[in-house]
């Protein structure tokens, strides 16, 4: 007993104070739209289509990059031979709608030679961050007061992103600290943390526990499943796709899986305490 | 006809060149669909065969016919046997070894489930992988069924449970959606006041479809798709799949990357078990070792992600080798870190296995005797803990395992405590083994070049002795070249039988720990 009291004096306090904006090495890619040749390598490279290039008229072509789906790979950073591509460093990434996620470039063509030239760079079509968080802050203002009951639903995720939100709680993040509380059952709930590319077997038990939930209540999909369906797709026999598929999302929090400083800045930023950010800072050597 | 073909040929009672040992480590008969009963009951008899997995294939385009697959392990022989046998496609069932070797049991009926083959003579075909809401006569790996067929609901009772009655006698449900933050699975207990009397499951809810969708990836995609088998389990699941590629491509992976594999297996194993010491340590409410464990175990995912770019080592894995290198720095960085981590980790099994009431919870709570753990065919650390001896770093070694030194440690046990010290020396044999490949670490290329293409109409096994237990693979091309069918085996299919065969006898308060000793996979499971 006691050398168990004196263990814990000697270990002293872990909590880091603040556990955001540390650079991480293998973060979201950035695109240098600049540089792209629109050669497509990226694109073929993405094995879940967070990449996607288009014709949507002809003499245009298209390059949408979506950081709902992207699994942190790094295949489109190799793969560009124009290294206009780079992994972004930024850890904690929100967003209020999927669309929030992506950002898409035009690209004139050239009938000669087939040549792309840049026409713009679309980021963040939709609703602007800070709408969409005043938004959110309308419905819930004022019900939810300064703690958050979370009840976490796996709804097909591979576990990786249960061991990251799990880790949320552990003595270095200690997510107590900020008001946020796990709780058992989602009648308990201000908040349900879903991951997984929402398998037809969990579509039922996701409908009931929002079900369950009393109002006002709000919905934080977690992962690159959880957000687009991530490596598994959408609409497959088995997985139906993102959380928003099934029932309304309020809160983003896309990687694979989102490590627990984002997961816990998602949630933050459901209580309105930290606001968004939905683009990754580039390093590049060089800039 | 090699040597270890001949001796296996013998033993079983075959002709000279029924076996074929078609590269090492993996011999092949083809067989027909009748001898599958008694070709096992001689691998078992004869060989000491293991189980490690039942699957079929769909070969109608290539070769007019389904196939049935048994996957033995031959550890006296040190190698795996497959013995493949085609099934009309006009008589679509194959005889069951279910009722003999319950191993069988599952896989039987997820081939039923899945490619709608009958297992004959099961002793019970129901469902395993479908939940009752899938309709009749649609099965989701048959060639003809494409991956994006939107399936209706079929209406009908929920799935029947073995009914309870007397006098105090009643059901607990618990799940799908539980109260923690784990895995959803669906648990019914049957009790008499405290006591559990038996426990059912279902399970499958997270299934994801993953082996349809390897089918659809092209096959360097399949690695990332490997990786979400299960996360915990990501470096032990891309090397599996890795190695199966390897094989069936003849790529020769250079010794750094073998070298530099072992220490990202080791690693998977020390976090895993390190964070499930800690987890039996939440489960009993003693909360001390639990916030150390969970200290430990951040400080190694830290280190991880400054050594290897992910918390998880995600993204470290290539197929020929790995992505990533060790600088030597890195190298310094993380011998430090072990050190102390081996010493605090130390202090922590101490303090748990010092604390009566710790031990009070965890002696002879969840037993799963030696000859249950033997008849049904448990694996990894589960059945090292009942003292079922078998690790595939040391009886069948991949990547540079061969040249180690370690010990396999095995418990008598079979109970929380056994499976808790299995983890607790293994993590000591880990550092061991991390110590001895960055004393040597070779000097070569990190990654071999691969072909474009696959070769066609080929198949191979990977294999690894992941953190839970022997991960294994099935790959197979086509005419062309592309994936035509991958199976994944997570050592959690295996074992879930054993945790029903533990529970009942013991308390529902204690069903938590008990669970989380075995900590198995649904997504591993369920896929």
């Amino acid at each position: 007993m006691f050398s168990i009291l004196a263990n814990s004096l000697k270990t002293g306090i872990r909590t880091e104070p603040v556990p955001f904006e540390r650079p991480v090495p293998f973060g979201f890619p950035v695109i240098d739209f600049a540089r792209c040749t629109m050669c497509d390598q990226c694109a073929r490279s993405c094995p879940t289509g967070a990449i996607r290039s288009a014709a949507p008229a002809p003499g245009r072509r298209t390059l949408a990059l979506s950081y709902a789906a992207c699994i942190q790979c790094r295949e489109c950073v190799s793969a560009c031979p124009e290294h206009a591509v780079s992994a972004g460093t930024q850890g904690e990434v929100a967003a209020y709608t999927r669309e929030q996620l992506q950002q898409s470039a035009l690209f004139d063509v050239d009938p000669a030679n087939g040549a792309c030239t840049l026409r713009h760079v679309d980021v963040q079509p939709g609703p602007g961050l800070e709408d969409s968080a005043a938004r959110l802050r309308a419905r819930i203002h004022g019900r939810l007061g300064r703690s958050l009951h979370v009840r976490q639903v796996d709804a097909g995720s591979c576990n990786g992103c249960e061991l990251e939100i799990a880790a949320t709680s552990n003595p270095v993040y200690d997510l107590e600290r900020f008001g946020i509380h796990m709780v058992a059952s989602p009648r308990h709930a201000d908040v349900l943390l879903v991951t997984g590319p929402v398998t037809r077997n969990m579509e039922i038990a996701l409908r009931r526990t929002y079900e369950a939930t009393p109002e006002p209540r709000m919905v934080v999909a977690v992962g690159a499943c959880g957000c687009s369906g991530g490596i598994f797709g959408e609409g497959t026999y088995a997985a139906i796709g993102g959380v928003d598929r099934i029932v309304p999302v309020d809160v983003y929090v896309p990687g694979c899986p989102p490590t627990p400083s984002a997961i816990l800045n998602g949630l933050l930023v459901a209580m309105g305490k930290r606001m968004a950010s939905a683009q990754a800072a580039a390093t590049r050597s060089g800039d | 006809m090699s040597a270890v073909a001949r001796t296996a040929a013998e033993r079983l009672g075959l002709r000279d060149g029924v076996v074929r040992e078609v590269r090492s480590g993996e011999l092949v008969i083809d067989a027909a669909a009748g001898d599958l009963p008694e070709l096992a009951d001689a691998a078992v008899a004869q060989l000491g065969a293991r189980l490690l997995s039942i699957f079929a294939s769909d070969d109608r385009v290539a070769h007019g016919g389904f196939t049935v697959h048994h996957v033995w392990w031959l550890p006296e022989l040190r190698t795996l046997l497959r013995v493949s046998a085609a099934i009309d496609p006009a008589e679509p069932s194959f005889p069951s070894i279910a009722s003999k070797h319950p191993s069988a049991n599952w896989f039987e009926r997820e081939a039923m489930d899945l490619f709608g083959l009958s297992p004959l003579g099961h002793p019970n075909p129901g469902r395993v992988a479908l939940h009752d809401d899938w309709p009749e006569g649609v099965f989701a790996l048959r060639k003809d069924f494409a991956d994006d067929t939107a399936v209706a609901r079929a209406a009908g009772d929920f799935h029947p449970f073995r009914p309870v009655s007397g006098e105090g006698v009643f059901q607990v449900p618990v799940g799908p959606v539980h109260a923690g933050v784990i895995e959803p699975g669906h648990f019914r207990f049957g009790v008499a006041g405290e006591p559990v009397l038996y426990l059912q499951m279902r399970l499958f809810y997270v299934h994801k479809g993953i082996e349809k969708r390897f089918e659809r990836l092209p096959w360097r995609h399949g690695l990332f798709l490997a990786e979400s088998i299960s996360g915990d389990t990501a470096v032990g699941h891309a090397l599996a799949f890795a190695h199966a590629i390897e094989r069936l491509a003849a790529i020769d992976v250079p010794a750094r990357a073998r070298s530099l594999r072992v220490i990202l297996l080791e690693l998977e194993r020390i976090y895993n078990h390190v964070a499930d010491i800690g987890a039996l340590a939440t489960d009993v409410a003693f909360s001390l070792p639990a916030s150390r464990a969970q200290a430990l175990r951040e400080g190694l995912v830290r280190l991880q992600q400054r050594l290897f770019g992910t918390r998880l080592l995600r993204g470290t894995v290539a197929i020929g080798g790995v992505k990533t290198d060790l600088s030597d720095a890195g190298r310094r960085d993380l011998q430090t870190h072990l050190e102390t981590l081996e010493r605090e980790f130390d202090e922590l099994v101490t303090t748990l296995i010092d604390a009566g009431t710790f031990t009070d919870r965890v002696d002879a709570t969840g037993v799963l005797a030696h000859q249950v753990a033997r008849d049904l065919g448990i694996v990894g650390i589960a059945a090292r803990a009942s003292h079922v001896d078998g690790d595939l770093r040391r009886d069948l070694p991949h990547d540079a395992y061969d040249g180690l030194q370690f010990e396999v440690p095995v418990e008598d046990g079979g109970d929380v405590r056994a499976r808790l010290m299995v983890r607790a020396r293994e993590v000591e044999q880990s550092f061991r083994i991390v110590r001895q490949v960055l004393e040597a670490l070779p000097t070569t290329a990190l990654c071999a070049s691969l072909p474009v293409d696959l070769p066609a109409g080929s198949s191979a096994l990977g294999w690894v002795e992941a953190w839970r237990g022997p991960v294994v693979h099935y790959v197979a091309t086509d005419e062309r070249g592309r994936i035509a069918r991958v199976k994944v085996n997570d050592p959690s299919f295996l074992n879930w039988p054993g945790l029903i065969q533990a529970v009942p006898g013991n308390i529902v308060p204690d069903f938590p720990v008990i669970n989380k000793s075995f900590n198995l996979s649904y997504s591993g499971n369920d896929r």
